[in-house]
């Protein structure tokens, strides 16, 4: 198969991979999961699940409600611990790190329900976004006006309690700030959750420019396939905690099982 | 009627001291610290001795006995206390009243149920004002409280590792997410608080007769005042303090000493009735929105 640079060419339809969604290429991928099994005390929910994102690559991880998809965002997080399987991250294996390390690695998640600190105000919030960070005051405030620059709504509610907020705004918040502890890999959790179409809208074309303004790679957790593969070029297929699927975003909107099973068309 | 006013007030600042320790530990960690009494005892103790010993001054000894029992909180936190705080309020009730029990009887053990006290020179010494007398040690002590309790406010507020703190006691699975290491920032709640107690049970030891169980009276109103001024919250804590010096400075001369914990109770009765989140209660902390 063709060496390709840019990831949208190498996967470009009728080049389409069976079986494995990774494009062939020789670059190592930013985010490797290998054979993840994840359980809640003595109940499993991942079974063998084998991931790999690229860097600068939006990647979408789709599935219905329960079948584990936050479990796998919170384990490459950090938050949880997995029960087997790797976790490669820059090419150094990070599995079993916890929380603080994997945002002091550059692996940010934007947790499902935003989890804002409700009684701080937002401008507090994005600000704690950057505690690990170690790279000085000024580079904190260049990001901080720049987070401010997309979602200028926020400038006017800076000194308004996080909690006290619309949902929409929660979730700009939120991502603001995760963007905050400047990410390589951000991860964001059901984006799209108990807001309003227009919203919806709003945070995916966001979501956009942030990857086109700083390259950064994200895996995306998403119930709505079609709001997941509007950002994202290449997903994933989980189901009661097993990949069942993987390939472009082409592919699997096209894919008649998928479409019927996620999208109830 | 001055003078009462003037009495409850200084007691006020003391009170203040011993609740904001406690208040801290339950608004961050969900912790009903009962070992709180103990580090009052022990604080007090470190100033006796170190009185009677080698003749320090109580008030030079009050950061010895922070420093000490910021490294015993410090400790118990990392070790026991941190391998339990996930299965909720009652376990850690129960595992701060073992640690009570163990501090309270140890002490006991070495230094018998005798009351003791610390007699500087200056201990008699008061100014009067207009016919009001203001002790000088209750006055210094006051001072004190106070300023440690501004310090210890401004360090919440200003420095990195107190916005971890507040954080953590906002949404501790969020705070985890911003690279927080909760583990060390309950570690540090902790002991905070025990040094906060150390230093208030050392200024107690200047004003009050100590024993093995001084802490106790001091950590019911602790909780009084922490439920009175809002849980977690330091003007709180400031003004509960204040509030229940003078409740009970006025029970005292009306109704005699004897009601002055059922006024303390009475208060909390009331407050739970009439603002469940305290007086000063910030939104969103505490659990309560």
């Amino acid at each position: 198969m063709a060496q390709v640079p840019a990831a949208k060419d190498a996967l470009a339809p009728g080049k389409a991979h069976h079986g494995t969604a990774a494009p062939q290429r020789q670059e190592s991928p930013l985010l490797k999961v290998e054979q993840l099994e994840v359980a809640y005390g003595e109940v499993q929910v991942i079974w063998g699940v084998d991931m790999e994102v690229y860097d600068r690559q939006v990647v979408a991880l789709v599935g219905s409600n329960g079948a584990g998809k936050s479990t796998i965002l919170k384990t490459i997080a950090g938050a949880l611990k997995p029960k087997a399987g790797r976790l490669i991250f820059a090419g150094q294996d990070v599995t079993g790190q916890s929380a603080a390390d994997a945002v002091r690695r550059g692996i940010v998640l934007v947790p499902e329900g935003r989890q804002l600190f409700a009684g701080m105000t937002v401008h507090e919030n994005l600000l704690m976004g950057a505690y690990a960070r170690r790279d000085g005051k000024r580079a904190i405030r260049e990001d901080l006006d720049w987070v401010y620059s997309l979602f200028p709504e926020l400038v006017r509610k800076r000194g308004q309690l996080a909690g006290t907020m619309s949902g929409g705004e929660q979730q700009m918040c939120a991502i603001g700030r995760g963007l905050m502890g400047r990410p390589r890999l951000l991860l964001l959790d059901e984006l799209s959750l108990g807001l309003a179409p227009v919203v919806v809208d709003r945070l995916v074309e966001i979501v956009t420019r942030i990857h086109r303004e700083r390259n950064l790679a994200i895996l995306l957790v998403e119930q709505d396939l079609n709001v997941a593969l509007a950002m994202a070029e290449r997903g994933y297929v989980l189901e009661t905690g097993r990949l069942v699927r993987a390939g472009t975003a082409e592919e699997l909107l096209a894919d008649e099982t998928i479409r019927t099973a996620y999208l109830g068309i | 009627m001055t003078q009462i006013v003037v009495n409850g007030l200084l007691t006020g600042g003391v009170y203040a001291l011993v609740a904001v320790g406690f208040s801290l530990v339950w608004g961050v960690m969900n912790v009903v610290n009962i070992a709180h009494a103990s580090y009052i005892m022990l604080g007090a103790y470190i100033s006796y001795w170190l009185f009677h010993l080698y003749g320090w001054d109580p008030f030079l000894s009050i950061p010895v006995s922070m420093a000490a029992l910021f490294v015993l909180g410090y400790l118990v936190a990392s070790v026991v206390l941190n391998r339990v705080i996930r299965y909720g309020l009652v376990m850690t009730l129960v595992l701060t009243f073992g640690v009570d029990l163990i501090l309270q009887n140890a002490a006991l053990i070495l230094w018998s149920a005798d009351y003791r006290s610390i007699t500087p020179s200056y201990a008699g010494a008061s100014l009067a004002v207009g016919g009001v007398m203001i002790p000088y040690v209750r006055f210094a002590v006051f001072l004190l409280a106070l300023v440690l309790v501004v310090l210890f406010s401004l360090f919440l507020s200003k420095t990195r590792t107190g916005n971890a703190i507040q954080a953590t006691a906002l949404n501790p699975f969020a705070a985890q997410l911003t690279g927080v290491r909760i583990d060390r920032i309950y570690a540090l709640t902790y002991a905070i608080g025990a040094a906060l107690a150390a230093a208030a049970g050392s200024m107690i030891s200047v004003i009050y007769t100590i024993q093995p169980q001084v802490g106790n009276v001091f950590l019911t109103r602790a909780f009084v005042i922490t439920v009175l001024g809002g849980l977690g919250s330091i003007p709180g804590a400031l003004l509960g303090g204040v509030l229940l010096g003078l409740a009970e400075s006025f029970a005292t001369v009306t109704v005699g000493i004897g009601w002055s914990q059922a006024v303390s109770f009475g208060l909390l009765v009331l407050i739970l009735v009439v603002r469940p989140q305290g007086l000063l209660g910030r939104r969103f902390f505490g659990g309560v929105g």
